[in-house]
């Protein structure tokens, strides 16, 4: 068997999407370490708060130890709510906080490191990808 | 024209907030859900009894000011506190309390959580 990348860096999307509009509230949520996606097709009173998205591909939701990448910015998933991995495979809507929490405040939370969370633009990449199963 | 009736929505365990009284009007028929997978169980329920219209957020857009209850399956940060907001009565499926930054807009006269169909009664 052949793989059909010859850089095989080891890891590999699970969730792979390209921001298409960002909200005018995202920005004063930013400032409190938060990031709320949704799919495209999501009822227009999100929009505001919300950055949209088109998704591609959706294998499945984060788990601690994934990278979650935003536009050009890496980031290391620390911990995954109960709830997460339902509401983007059948939303495209998932909650990020910069918290620094290894467990989860709330069902809908994706905890990374506390620091700036990076701003996207349209065309930007959302994508999740998952280190080869340890 | 539909002859509406009120049903009575309570909290579930672990649940806050409520109970709500839910009656959709000629003005505001829908029963919202703002779920994923389609018309939640909880709106479905809520839209037999009542009489009101079940419709899916995610599939079509409704005019806000038609939404008599929004269905959510929020896991705590976003749609907890945009309907509350707007003071739109909102039932959360999942058990969830006042967080996130819009917390402040979440109060019991207007949000109830953890709800499951048999939380839902004719009032």
């Amino acid at each position: 068997m052949t793989t059909a990348d010859p850089v095989q860096t080891g890891a590999r999307p699970v969730y792979e999407s390209a921001v298409t509009q960002i909200g005018s509230q995202v920005e004063a949520f930013l400032e409190h370490g938060i990031l709320i996606f949704f799919g495209a097709g999501a009822p227009e009173e999100l929009h505001d708060m919300s950055v949209l998205h088109q998704v591609t591909s959706a294998e499945d939701g984060p788990r601690p130890g994934d990278t979650i990448t935003l536009g050009d910015t890496s980031l290391e998933i620390l911990a995954v709510g109960s709830v997460v991995r339902d509401n983007l495979l059948n939303l495209g809507h998932l909650d990020l906080k910069a918290d620094g929490r290894t467990e989860a405040k709330l069902p809908g939370d994706v905890c990374v490191a506390v620091g700036p969370i990076p701003r996207l633009t349209p065309g930007d990449a959302f994508t999740i990808t998952r280190s080869q199963e340890t | 024209m539909p002859d509406y009736k009120s049903v009575t929505v309570t909290k579930g365990r672990g649940g806050w907030g409520g109970p709500l009284t839910i009656t959709p009007t000629d003005e505001r028929p829908l029963i919202y859900s703002v779920t994923g997978g389609g018309i939640h169980p909880v709106a479905q329920r809520i839209a037999d009894l009542t009489g009101g219209e079940a419709f899916d957020g995610f599939s079509s857009s409704a005019k806000f000011e038609k939404i008599a209850v929004a269905v959510i399956d929020c896991g705590g940060t976003a749609r907890v506190g945009v309907y509350p907001m707007k003071k739109v009565l909102t039932v959360d499926v999942h058990a969830t309390s006042p967080s996130g930054p819009l917390a402040m807009f979440i109060t019991e006269e207007l949000f109830v959580s953890g709800v499951k169909p048999e939380d839902v009664q004719e009032a």
